[in-house]
């Protein structure tokens, strides 16, 4: 069943359950997300099956605990078909004439980018699980909460775990495009202070079909790590071709969608000794665990092993600062802006809007699990080091 | 040298896609004007059904092909039956028939897209066949790439002797070039036509089903295509199958051998700067006659 005929189900049911407490409004919660267009392939691993799991799972637990007062949710999601006038127009309808109580944020940094002065404007706090970058931090929008790990956390983290191994030499491909120049400064600067020299640096342009040649030049240069700040369908490409051309470095990172499930069934026993960006695994925490088997039995698939925790993560803190402060937006807002929260992935507390408390982290595919490798205290599992031949 | 050798290995196999990826269209906007824009959709129900094909029955994407062939062929009857029969007769001249059924192609370019969305969803999708490299001169390539190659050449060449030298192949160029003519010495363009462009869906379906081998599947990957298969299409010359595979070829040489000396990010002004200059020189394409 396709997500937005689940979708539709769940409203169904809602309005089904509804008149039940007809003394009682559910919460609005609105949204725009990609459900078709090139954002959906993200948005639809990693953030709305999130939403759709958390209004379930609450409202079986007979609603939203508002200060005291159970409350249904009620999700009102949209299409924004990957279009970034479409995220700003929904936006505008959901806080400026519908009035939701609260929303929740579009899939990645742009559509974020774009909604943030909107959030800021109608005064909606925004919990988001997929938008990077110190751009967005630098604006100080005092409604907007950035969950992931920003750049300079990730390549710190990546470099950390390099210099503990030992890694001299590096070689990096970077997408030509935000994400990848803000890694590739952060990157940088995170080499240098470790003393791990880059011999080649190559960009490439989203939509990329062929790597080969870099590959083979880099495999002729013989560095000890393969770097790639890569999107997913050019993370799948750098790793099957490397495969090809037997590039085999001692590390083999690459950056967003290592941690889809779907990396692991698309390149088969190939992911083995690969490294990436992640945070958690089922085996993190006992939540976490929880939070796994649940989406996997609503939705008959994995959620990915970075941000999807993170979205989870982000809609626990809203739970929670509902529950201490209700619906009032300002009070939550500050709310969320100052307390330390417990959540699947750990301690999260913002400062001026950036998750200060989750560290950087290296993640490995091993035996089918994507393993956190580095930092020690998170690690499920020792690094395999040197990456063993690829199969 | 190894490494020249290499590159001009891995730029034949990358133009080899391209070309294999022009086919379905040349068929249909080379030969008959029909501006089927909705091409890289048709390649992506052809790359979908091989994933589910293999994902849930286990079915040897090879063995996939000839059955994508048939189901995409029946699909091109229906779709001409239903959208471009009237489009084509009705249409005063050719420059009419291109613009109106490129509005129709942009209609079921919505419509599939948004079909294969509520069958699979969005989620990127796809499947390990043939990854294993097999060594050509000394360097290493993925099996499925050359595999793609080797489909991208025997079908333009088939395609070039059905074209050159059958009775099928002149009576599909003479309905092109002159339809009363061919109506009077005795073409059925009733048939002539949907078959055709039935075959150029086909083969759009199987280009989908190779290239699942090699890249991730997803409802929005066949806009790119269509872009592709129209640049190639046009730097071979209209309706030239030769003329396609060798467009593709120079393509992906110059890509290769130009992303080795700069930057894989030049890699469109590349392509786009080859395409200026043929047009240039050459407006009609390289092999237009």
């Amino acid at each position: 069943m396709s997500s937005a005929v689940r979708l539709v189900a769940v409203l169904l049911a809602l309005l089904v359950a509804v008149p039940a407490l007809a003394h009682e409004h559910p919460v609005k919660i609105g949204y725009a997300i990609a459900r078709t267009g090139p954002w959906s392939a993200g948005a639809q691993v990693t953030q709305e099956p999130n939403y759709i799991l958390w209004a379930e799972q609450v409202n079986a637990a007979g609603g939203l605990n508002v200060q005291g007062k159970r409350r249904k949710v009620e999700l009102i999601g949209f299409d924004d078909r990957s279009d970034t006038e479409t995220v700003v127009r929904t936006f505008e309808k959901l806080m400026g004439s519908d009035k939701v109580d609260l929303i929740l944020p579009p899939w990645g940094t742009g559509a974020n980018f774009a909604v943030m002065p909107l959030a800021q404007k109608h005064g909606y706090p925004m919990l988001a699980p997929t938008a990077t970058g110190r751009r967005l931090i630098d604006m100080k929008n005092p409604y907007f909460f950035a969950l992931l790990q920003q750049p300079d956390r990730m390549m710190g983290a990546l470099a950390d775990f390099l210099a503990a191994r030992g890694v001299k030499t590096a070689a990096v491909v970077y997408v030509d495009e935000l994400f990848g120049l803000e890694n590739l400064t952060a990157l940088e600067t995170a080499l240098r202070a470790k003393s791990i020299e880059i011999i080649d640096k190559k960009s490439y342009p989203l939509g990329v079909k062929d790597l080969s040649p870099v590959l083979r030049d880099f495999k002729a240069k013989n560095p000890d790590a393969f770097l790639g700040i890569t999107y997913p369908p050019d993370t799948f490409l750098v790793t099957g071709q490397a495969k090809e051309v037997g590039f085999n470095p001692k590390v083999f990172y690459a950056a967003v969608g290592t941690a889809f499930p779907v990396y692991k069934q698309r390149m088969g026993e190939a992911v083995e000794g690969v490294t990436g960006l992640g945070t958690w695994n089922p085996r993190t925490n006992p939540a976490a665990k929880a939070y796994f088997d649940a989406h996997v039995a609503k939705f008959q698939k994995e959620p990915d092993r970075w941000a999807s925790a993170h979205a989870w993560a982000g809609l626990q803190i809203l739970q929670h600062s509902v529950e201490k402060v209700g619906l009032d937006r300002k009070a939550l807002r500050d709310h969320i802006a100052s307390t330390e929260f417990d959540t699947i992935i750990g301690k999260i507390r913002f400062r001026d809007g950036e998750n200060v408390a989750t560290p950087g982290i290296v993640s490995q595919w091993q035996k089918g699990e994507f393993e956190v490798v580095w930092p020690q205290d998170r690690a499920t599992a020792p690094a395999l080091f040197p990456k063993p031949a690829w199969k | 040298m190894g490494l020249w050798l290499d590159l001009a290995v891995a730029g034949l196999i990358t133009g080899g896609m391209y070309a294999l990826v022009a086919i379905g269209l040349n068929l249909q906007y080379g030969l008959m004007r029909v501006m089927n824009i909705a091409h890289g959709e048709f390649l992506m129900v052809g790359a979908y059904l091989a994933w589910w094909a293999h994902t849930t029955t286990r079915l040897n994407p090879l063995l996939a092909l000839p059955l994508v062939f048939v189901v995409l062929f029946v699909v091109g009857l229906v779709v001409h039956r239903l959208c471009f029969r009237r489009v084509a007769r009705e249409a005063p001249s050719v420059e009419v028939l291109e613009a109106r059924s490129l509005l129709v192609g942009f209609g079921l370019m919505f419509l599939i897209q948004n079909a294969a969305f509520l069958a699979w969803g969005a989620d990127l999708r796809g499947y390990e066949y043939l990854a294993q490299p097999v060594e050509i001169a000394g360097a290493r390539f993925g099996a499925n790439r050359v595999l793609v190659f080797g489909v991208a050449v025997a079908v333009s060449l088939a395609l070039l002797g059905v074209l050159r030298v059958t009775l099928l192949g002149k009576a599909v160029r003479a309905m092109m070039q002159s339809p009363t003519g061919a109506q009077l010495v005795g073409i059925d363009e009733k048939v002539l036509h949907p078959v055709v462009f039935s075959a150029g869906l086909a083969l759009a379906g199987v280009a989908g089903a190779l290239l699942s081998m090699i890249y991730e599947i997803s409802p929005s990957m066949g806009e790119p295509y269509t872009v592709t298969a129209l640049i190639v299409i046009t730097l071979g010359g209209l309706g030239s199958a030769a003329g396609s595979l060798v467009a593709g070829l120079l393509l992906g040489l110059v890509e290769t051998f130009g992303t080795h000396v700069s930057n894989p990010s030049l890699k469109p002004l590349l392509s786009y700067g080859v395409f200026v200059a043929v047009l240039v020189l050459r407006p009609r394409g390289l092999f237009a006659r």
